[in-house]
């Protein structure tokens, strides 16, 4: 506690920010995090969302106005994001597999960067035990194909077949369909 | 209909590398998109929905680049320089989130545990200097003195034969603080808000609970009691 009574040099003087970024390290430093895991949310894995990411910042911080607030840039981040993914898709599959869509929420928050967890349990609720225990063991603890046969009780052959039917089934009620 | 492309699809997924493009037609499209919400709502400390800091040292890096219109660091010895740049930003975030946590260290928690109470609220000026507030005699144990440096008023006292000081100037709203002896406590005559002589927020009518009070360095030499102020405005220190 003697350190403690000892004058410390003062800190840096820093002006507040009048609900803006004080540069564009700072707009990139505040809303990566999120905008990654709004594309990895949409792409389901690591490489197109760092690249899509890469994407979104480097078009969007250039002509960014640092006067704009902090919800104006992360709007404007939101909709760069949704563009490159858009594109992505039209470049890769043809078509558009998934979209970042107009909410209501701040694009920072868990309900605007992803609802995967929320419409994945009502999936997998509503699929037969053994179809729901297949896509939990592959896509949610990473277990190998394997591992899962050996786990279910069943070949390797007949646990892809069960991932196969599974999958189709999970499809046709993620899209609204009944099982 | 391209069944291969949809399997060959999906097991990229599952394994974690990027995905082959083809062509899916509409089923196979919806079937796609579940994938990837599968995996999207992975949790846990492993999975890939956060960014790695790597990729994020390195994106900061192209995007300096861009901004500046010249790379920050050049790099002639390529695998030293890049981890060099990693270690430099991760200690610049670093700093960032130290900052920040001063920053709230110093808004203050009523969770917050007395110690860092201490260290994080001490008053403690750019530029100040040792400055008379009593004589030890002045301040037996037990006894709440009051002292008025114009920059800083606060009260000393004497806990264990050492002294301490605390401000006397409510948290809340800045109004002086009385000492309360038969109860020892300090009052604000503000909004009832009570501090303890050690300036802990006793009670208050707030909807948040206002800071506790900040403590002064404070010493004790040659039969004086000192305390560590700003110089009062236009006197010399």
């Amino acid at each position: 506690m003697a350190a403690q009574n000892e004058p410390v040099g003062p800190r840096p003087l820093r002006a507040v920010p009048d609900d803006g970024y004080p540069n564009w390290e700072a707009v990139y430093r505040d809303n990566a995090a999120w905008v990654y895991r709004t594309l990895f949310a949409r792409v389901g894995n690591r490489a197109d969302a760092e690249d899509l990411t890469a994407e979104v910042f480097l078009a969007a911080l250039r002509p960014l106005r640092l006067s704009a607030s902090v919800g104006e840039v992360r709007a404007y981040l939101r909709v760069t994001a949704r563009t490159v993914l858009a594109a992505h898709w039209r470049e890769t599959m043809g078509r558009e597999i998934t979209s970042i869509d107009d909410i209501e929420q701040p694009p920072d928050s868990e309900e605007a960067i992803s609802t995967a967890p929320q419409r994945v349990a009502h999936v997998l609720d509503s699929l037969p035990d053994r179809y729901r225990q297949i896509l939990e063991m592959r896509f949610l603890q990473g277990n190998s194909i394997k591992e899962s046969a050996v786990e279910l009780g069943i070949s390797v052959a007949n646990a892809k077949v069960l991932q196969h039917r599974a999958l189709r089934l999970a499809a046709q009620v993620n899209e609204g369909g009944q099982p | 209909m391209n069944a291969r492309g949809l399997r060959r699809y999906v097991d990229d997924l599952l394994r974690g590398r990027r995905p082959k493009a083809f062509a899916p037609d509409d089923f196979e499209a919806a079937q796609i998109r579940t994938a990837i919400e599968l995996r999207a709502a992975r949790q846990g400390p492993d999975v890939e929905n956060a960014p790695r800091p790597e990729f994020l040292t390195d994106l900061h890096r192209r995007l300096a680049e861009q901004m500046n219109g010249a790379p920050p660091e050049p790099a002639p010895k390529q695998s030293t320089t890049r981890r060099q740049v990693i270690v430099g930003t991760s200690a610049a975030a670093a700093a960032a989130v130290t900052a920040v946590s001063i920053d709230r260290a110093l808004i203050g928690s009523p969770t917050e545990g007395p110690v860092s109470d201490v260290a994080a609220r001490q008053l403690t000026p750019n530029d100040g200097s040792w400055q008379r507030v009593a004589a030890s005699s002045d301040v037996p144990d037990g006894r709440m003195h009051p002292f008025d440096l114009g920059s800083v008023t606060g009260f000393v006292r004497r806990v264990d034969g050492k002294p301490q000081a605390i401000s006397g100037v409510c948290t809340h709203q800045g109004c002086r603080l009385w000492f309360d002896a038969p109860d020892d406590t300090l009052r604000c005559p503000c909004h009832t808000t009570s501090f303890s002589p050690s300036g802990q927020v006793l009670t208050h009518q707030l909807p948040i609970a206002p800071k506790p009070l900040p403590s002064i360095m404070v010493r004790e030499v040659n039969g004086v009691i000192e305390v560590f102020a700003p110089p009062r405005q236009g006197e010399p220190a």
